[in-house]
């Protein structure tokens, strides 16, 4: 028998009742009254920085702004004209190491914790992380109250599953890395992004 | 309605005015309680040691002695919520069918929930820290546990504001365990003491004169911890009964 | 009567200031824990709800084992099965020898610590980096864990500030704790960009996706994965979740739970390699776990999320440490765990709980750590590791209790042991005596008064 026969029929063999599984049906999560709101102030006790972006054009603007010391602008979003590197066509995931700013997609963010869901749509995805800062671009109206609504979303094609699927790799972010793990004090910028900004986006951008 | 009443042994032995308390505030209540002579220990020292089995006779005489009471009341949270939660499984490994478990109160549970005291009770005019016992607050939820989400709720608290001149204060970590656990009070000497001194300090902090809770043990434990120490700054410990029975 | 756990505590608390320091920290944690699941509504039905999820899927573990293994394996990923600790770390030094591999660095993960991976890879060759700030620290200093989610909390500013001095060339007497941590962050760097192979543990397998989701607030899990071309993922054959419906309740109570924090920053899925990467690899390990599923008593410890707030919460724990435990995990999760590994080995922790029951009132999978330990004491004796001296004192108090009359007749004179000599009540003989100044017994017990007092009540009655 191959091990995974093996480990499976002994597991068969001590289970003596199955379990029903309970529907959610009753659950009734939180919903909140003013979702954006409640987003921001989640995303900013998580320390994010929260910006408003009418249109694409102002994305730039903002970088330079919130980062004016930014040298190193990695990113392969159309819209980001400053970008120095794209993630796309590095010759490997270390020579992102040095970047100032990543710049990335979200595809929907949950009131409930701060988070934003991005679905890996990038070549090296370590943009993510290695750089010393990170700012993720958002679509403003796809904020969902709770995990609940977030992990019946991520699925859709809308939501940027195709990419989740294709590059394997998705991580829901909610602000800068963070420890405690010396003295319980909060560091920011354990070993990811030091700092996170979000732009919320009011038109879709096509 | 008939009521018996049980006096656990160290009730018995150390604070037998607690047992008086409980006596007169029912008689005063107008309820028909009787004490049944013979009573002895509910097993739940040995039970916490590791040896519940070697309770089961004491689970029988229990039985025999309290069939036929409506209820019955004793003045400590932990040997109720013992006799409530462990015999049915107890005497039914001896044959027994048990109702009388499930019919057996903690003294403020009783008064709250089925006599439903709400007249003025005895006068007591002192600052009062509050020992909320955990067997009282996590078994028989006696009040709402601050790990829990639920709506507050105290009903130590409920039956001493009918008491004329009280200040009740609660310590700050209001639930957390005093350090007695029965065996774990021998077993576990220096963690026992520590918790227990702790816990009495938290009390002491409150500027409180008295100390009141629905256990003994608990009650018992920081007094010889704060004795022991010379810390006890002349706090006394009285049960919630001798408080509610105060001036009757 | 002591016990592995009491002794340890008892040398643990002979530095006050430090245990004082100990139970304010973890107490903090339990504040925050507090303070965040209090504003949401929904708590209570959620733990029920992740309570009945881990009972459905741990009772069909089997369909779900296959499932989750099927839809990795159709992402890509290779999955293999480990029956033990030792199958497990060889599979993985297998893994690495395939690719070369010589430098790995590795997130948090209990269940490496379990099966005591490091130093088996260590011994073949492998250069091992811990990636997660408190293993890091622990592993420079040769330390284990002392709690599965703070695992270096123990330690002070002070003492990591040393560790750093010594081991990564700090400055002398900086110990300020985000200049270590920026200066543990420059060192990691370098190791993450020079490692071979990454390897994470998982919070949870998905069945229906075949991902492996790692919370974690430092990012370390992704830095190590995102930038070697080897990824390696070890998973307990418990942490199978069915699908995302089941993942949100979960992911919803962790956090909150374990630091008080609505959610971790990062919560990574991994499906695949990543391009240009070689492969993804996933470890499946049974190590007793099939065996525990069949415990009548004891299963639904296997619910675990590893959050740690019965740690935190546990008086015992904030006033013992983590290394008073015998069990590589403290605390009650670990007294539960650790019978459960070998009962002949690790019962002497089965003594560090006051049965006060907060530890189950935190759970967020709702399992009954208390009322398992006290279910672990009524087995000592069967399992042949029942304290002899414990015994006898409970077989006089049966015999005591058992018989009325004996017990009349010797409390009757309870109030004698007032005037005993003091050396003899508070001598070793009496282990009350250690922490408690003897009680005053009253002329009268009860039971004897209340008779007197029965007696006037009907004399007045007659009077009227």
């Amino acid at each position: 028998m191959s091990t995974r026969n093996e480990i499976i029929e002994r597991c068969r063999a001590s289970i003596s009742r199955r379990y029903e599984r309970p529907s959610l049906h009753d659950l009734r999560p939180t919903r909140y009254d003013d979702i954006l709101l409640t987003f921001v102030a989640q995303a900013e006790a998580a320390g994010c920085h929260v910006e408003i972006a009418k249109s694409p054009e102002e994305i730039d603007g903002i970088i330079a702004k919130v980062y004016p010391d930014a040298k190193v602008i990695a990113s392969n979003l159309s819209e980001v004209k400053c970008a120095t590197l794209n993630p796309d066509t590095v010759k490997d995931a270390q020579a992102l190491n040095g970047t100032d700013v990543g710049v990335i997609r979200a595809m929907l963010g949950v009131a409930e914790n701060g988070s934003v869901w991005i679905p890996q749509k990038m070549r090296e995805r370590d943009v993510c992380f290695i750089s010393e800062n990170i700012v993720a671009v958002m679509p403003k109206k796809e904020i969902v109250n709770n995990m609940h609504e977030a992990y019946a979303l991520i699925t859709s094609p809308k939501f940027g599953y195709d990419d989740f699927q294709s590059y394997g790799y998705g991580v829901f972010m909610a602000g800068p890395s963070k420890t405690a793990d010396i003295a319980q004090v909060l560091v920011r910028g354990a070993q990811a992004a030091r700092s996170m900004t979000l732009i919320l986006m009011e038109e879709q951008i096509r | 309605m008939k009521v018996g009443l049980f006096i656990p042994c160290y009730v018995d032995v150390v604070y037998p005015n607690v047992g008086m308390a409980c006596y007169k505030l029912l008689r005063h209540l107008g309820i028909d309680v009787e004490y049944p002579q013979g009573q002895t220990c509910c097993g739940q020292p040995m039970a916490n040691a590791g040896f519940e089995k070697k309770g089961a006779k004491l689970a029988r005489n229990y039985k025999d002695m309290f069939e036929g009471y409506d209820y019955v009341v004793a003045p400590s949270v932990s040997c109720t919520a013992f006799i409530r939660l462990h015999y049915p499984s107890l005497l039914k490994e001896e044959g027994h069918a048990c109702n009388i478990a499930a019919n057996t109160m903690d003294m403020v549970e009783f008064l709250h929930d089925v006599v439903k005291v709400d007249k003025p009770l005895g006068c007591f005019p002192h600052k009062v820290s509050l020992h909320n016992s955990c067997h009282g607050v996590r078994e028989l939820g006696l009040s709402s546990p601050s790990e829990i989400v639920e709506p507050k709720f105290n009903k130590i608290k409920d039956l001493l504001s009918l008491v004329e001149g009280i200040e009740i204060v609660e310590p700050e970590r209001d639930d957390e365990c005093c350090g007695f656990g029965g065996m774990f009070s021998i077993e576990e000497l220096a963690v026992s003491k520590q918790m227990g001194e702790r816990k009495f300090l938290r009390h002491k902090a409150t500027g409180a004169r008295y100390i009141t809770g629905a256990d003994c043990s608990c009650l018992m434990h920081m007094a010889g911890v704060a004795a022991k120490e010379n810390i006890d700054g002349g706090i006394e410990f009285r049960h919630v009964v001798e408080i509610l029975a105060s001036g009757l | 009567m002591s016990t592995s756990h009491s002794k340890a505590a008892m040398r643990f608390l002979e530095d006050q200031n430090y245990a004082d320091w100990h139970d304010k920290t973890f107490w903090g944690v339990r504040t925050k824990r507090d303070a965040m699941v209090h504003s949401l509504e929904e708590w209570e039905r959620l733990r029920e709800k992740a309570s009945q999820i881990k009972r459905h899927t741990l009772t069909n573990i089997d369909t779900y084992l296959r499932r989750f293994a099927d839809a990795a394996e159709k992402n890509g990923t290779i999955v293999h099965w480990a029956k033990d600790a030792d199958e497990f770390n060889k599979i993985v030094l297998g893994i690495l020898r395939d690719h070369d591999a010589k430098k790995l660095v590795k997130s948090k993960s209990m269940l490496t610590e379990e099966c005591e991976l490091n130093p088996y890879l260590e011994a073949n060759g492998i250069t091992v980096v811990e990636t997660d700030l408190g293993e890091r620290i622990l592993q420079l200093d040769d330390q284990k864990p002392s709690h599965i989610v703070m695992p270096a909390t123990h330690l002070s500013h002070d003492d990591v500030g040393e560790i750093f001095e010594r081991e990564i060339n700090t400055e002398k007497g900086n110990h300020d704790p985000t200049y270590l941590t920026y200066e543990a962050r420059l060192s990691l760097r370098d190791e993450f960009l020079t490692a071979d192979a990454g390897m994470t543990g998982a919070n949870f397998g998905v069945a229906e996706t075949g991902d492996i989701v790692v919370c974690t607030n430092e990012g370390n899990a992704d830095m190590s994965t995102s930038i070697p071309r080897l990824q390696i993922s070890a998973i307990g054959l418990e942490k199978i979740v069915p699908d995302y419906e089941a993942l949100s309740v979960f992911v919803r109570l962790l956090a909150r739970s374990a630091t008080g924090q609505p959610s971790t920053v990062y919560t990574s899925h991994f499906r695949k390699a990543r391009p240009g990467a070689d492969q993804m690899h996933i470890v499946i390990v049974d190590n007793g776990r099939s065996k525990w599923l069949a415990d009548p008593e004891h299963w639904e410890t296997l619910k675990c999320i590893r959050c740690g707030s019965c740690m935190n919460t546990c008086p015992v724990y904030r006033w013992s440490g983590g290394y008073s435990y015998s069990y590589f995990i403290p605390g009650p999760l670990g007294i539960n765990l650790g019978m459960l590994r070998d009962p002949r080995k690790y019962s002497g922790n089965v003594s560090a709980c006051t049965l006060c029951l907060s530890c189950q009132s935190t759970c967020p999978v709702k399992i009954n750590l208390g009322e398992q330990v006290y279910i672990w004491r009524q087995q000592l004796e069967s399992l042949g590791v029942a304290n002899k001296e414990k015994k006898r004192m409970c077989d006089s108090m049966a015999a005591l209790f058992g018989n009325p009359s004996l017990y009349n007749n010797l409390t009757a004179s309870a109030f004698m042991l007032n005037s005993m000599p003091g050396f003899l009540v508070n001598s070793g003989i009496n282990p009350w005596a250690y922490g408690h100044k003897m009680m005053k017994f009253p002329k009268q017990p009860f039971h004897k008064l209340i008779r007197k007092y029965q007696k006037n009540e009907r004399n007045e009655d007659e009077d009227v």
